[in-house]
């Protein structure tokens, strides 16, 4: 038996719109920790890492580890029928084909219910190794998406460079080029507003647009975003959820063409 | 040819070892094309209104326009193709060799009838029968090939033994052909469909190997004796043994020697002479270059040299030629995406564990209220 309880509904929608860009159907692990789903794009350039702590939901319970496979545009569906503010409970049995959801209005009395089909997937399990990052950046999430909304008129890909001056955005294409610079500014008031960045070495990755403007999806998610960088290695975008766990995603990089 | 039915034996009994993917999935893997198969694919595909392509003196030229625009294509797709040419047959495929030139002579044959009868659509079917890649196709395209800056290899032998020698050493992801004996030769993933037209929109089928032999419970020692009872290109087979008949024995008795011992040879003989164990050898161990010594160079495409081939006496479009070189160019020109899976190791995939007939069976329960009941839905651990 499944079951997990969550105050508030809209963190769910809110991390379905974050990755059903990427993403077209996942599993759900559900363990007595919490439920974590880990899936790489069709084109195995990015990864999703997903994970709920069990002690952030209002109720949480499960007694046999259980995988939920999901079509993500389905639960999309689920989810959108969930007022402002529902009380959501997921809930399924050992072996079950199927997933409940239910959802309880806050300021009247009503409940809605909603079962959905499982689905059999193939899972492929990727270990991802410690990274010791050069650079890691901590930034408005909100600039971060506004930044690459921005440079991806320009060009398809985005080179992020991380300087002790500073991280510097850029793109270039048939039009022109755009840059765009930010310097660690912290804010005591306003801490969301505050830019950190932490630089051991300076780097300068390429990534596409493509896929950085898909994880600006996760903005409302997370007040703060943090982009962690070396050499060599995917970058990761962490949006934390609060109280409840985090979303995370690794980007390939796009490499030189001169090693053949 | 490849192997008897194997395609089929494989869907009935490993049928989670097929995957279809599209081109664009592919992106930055190095793929080694069988080039003898392609240009016969090229030769009977690329044609128009039935006959084949040719310049004014009637030189054919659908083979190079195949190779320059479906190489483009994979190019564009961030595809790194080598193209791998068949070198000498090696002696037991004679047998093999003979039989084909038996069914041209016929087809010949069934093309005058067809002639002198006037039967257009008989016409086009032999002509595409007696189709033939020649020496001076292929030189042909090497030459293109290496225009476009794009590698190719001679192999001492078969193409797909040098192939599948190239993906075991890891300097290419797959080989890419139709013929499924590229598995035989160890070939850990096979790609089909991968040269056809853009047009047919035809899925391109992976098959993996490793998943083969676990699918099927077999050792490759296991699997290539199983290919040799089903019938190749190297010797004949036993007449009444189909693939059904093949793995059941395979499984049972786990190599020819003892299979040979055990069933009722008036009912199934044998070929004479039978030489699996020569058939054997040549899979297990096949002529072929060491992959090590081998350096595979992606370069700069000769622009004026590639117009001078094409448009020359060939008669190519200089205008449809530069801008494929374009296309080629542009391709080369930006940094590549790099995989995610070239950075982290896959630990293992959970296969999707409902079968079709199980299926079957939970359909009512899906609907029941209270959701499933407990049974069927296979828990993967």
């Amino acid at each position: 038996m499944f079951e997990a309880r969550l105050l508030n509904s809209a963190i769910f929608k809110k991390v379905l719109d974050a990755i059903k860009d990427l993403l077209n159907e996942g599993s759900f692990d559900c363990s007595d920790s919490g439920i974590q789903l880990q899936a790489m794009d069709n084109s195995h350039v990015s990864l999703v890492s997903l994970n709920l702590k069990s002690d952030g939901f209002d109720k949480y319970r499960c007694d046999r580890n259980l995988i939920l496979g999901m079509n993500l545009a389905s639960l999309a569906k689920v989810f959108k029928s969930s007022g402002e503010g529902d009380t959501v409970t997921i809930k399924a049995q050992d072996d079950a084909d199927t997933v409940s959801f239910m959802f309880e209005a806050k300021k009247q009395d009503k409940i809605s219910d909603y079962e959905m089909k499982l689905m059999n997937l193939d899972q492929e399990h990727l270990g991802i190794p410690d990274t010791e990052f050069s650079c890691i950046i901590k930034m408005p999430s909100a600039e971060y998406a506004r930044i690459i909304r921005d440079l991806s008129q320009f060009g398809e890909s985005i080179v992020i460079s991380c300087t002790k001056e500073g991280v510097k955005f850029s793109a270039s294409g048939d039009i022109g080029t755009g840059n765009v610079k930010l310097a660690q500014t912290i804010n005591f008031d306003k801490e969301e507003d505050s830019v950190v960045i932490d630089m051991q070495e300076p780097v300068t990755l390429t990534f596409a647009c493509q896929y950085l403007n898909s994880f600006a999806k996760a903005t409302p998610l997370s007040n703060q975003v943090t982009l962690s960088m070396c050499d060599n290695v995917p970058l990761v975008v962490e949006y934390e959820i609060p109280d409840l766990g985090y979303l995370r995603y690794y980007l390939a990089p796009k490499i030189e063409e001169d090693e053949n | 040819m490849g192997i008897l039915h194997l395609t089929k034996l494989l869907a009935d009994v490993a049928p989670q070892c097929i995957k279809e993917t599209e081109l664009k999935t592919y992106f930055g893997r190095k793929i080694a094309i069988d080039a003898s198969m392609s240009l016969y694919q090229f030769l009977i595909a690329v044609r128009s209104e039935g006959a084949q392509l040719t310049n004014a003196d009637g030189e054919t030229t659908s083979h190079l326009v195949g190779t320059f625009y479906r190489t483009i294509r994979l190019l564009e797709n961030g595809i790194k193709p080598v193209y791998v040419f068949d070198g000498k047959p090696p002696e037991m495929k004679g047998g093999e060799l003979n039989k084909r030139m038996e069914k041209r002579a016929e087809a010949q044959k069934a093309l005058d009838k067809a002639m002198e009868a006037g039967d257009q659509a008989e016409v086009d079917k032999f002509n595409k029968r007696l189709v033939k890649v020649t020496r001076e196709h292929a030189n042909e395209c090497k030459e293109l090939l290496k225009l476009m800056g794009v590698p190719y290899i001679e192999a001492p032998c078969e193409a797909e033994a040098q192939c599948a020698a190239m993906v075991k050493a890891g300097k290419i992801f797959a080989t890419a052909t139709e013929d499924m004996d590229a598995l035989t030769f160890g070939s850990n993933v096979l790609l089909r469909h991968l040269t056809f037209s853009e047009a047919r929109k035809m899925p391109i089928q992976e098959i993996h190997l490793d998943v083969v032999l676990r699918e099927m419970q077999l050792s490759q020692k296991e699997f290539i004796d199983l290919c040799i009872l089903m019938g190749c290109d190297y010797t004949d087979s036993i007449k009444g043994i189909g693939p059904k008949k093949s793995i059941d024995l395979i499984r049972q008795h786990k190599c020819i020697e003892d299979i040979l011992k055990s069933i009722d040879k008036n009912k199934y003989p044998p070929p004479e002479n039978w030489n699996y164990e020569g058939a054997r050898d040549l899979f297990e161990n096949p002529d072929v270059t060491d992959p090590e010594t081998i350096e595979l160079k992606w370069s700069e495409p000769d622009e004026e040299g590639m117009v001078k081939f094409l448009c020359g006496h060939r008669q190519f479009s200089e205008d449809r030629v530069r801008n494929g070189i374009k296309k080629l160019q542009k391709a080369r020109g930006t940094s590549t995406q790099a995989r995610l899976d070239g950075f982290f190791t896959v630990l293992g995939t959970t296969p999707a564990k409902r079968k079709v007939e199980d299926k079957k069976k939970n359909t009512p329960s899906k609907r029941g209220k209270t959701g499933g009941s407990g049974k069927g839905r296979g828990r993967p651990k």
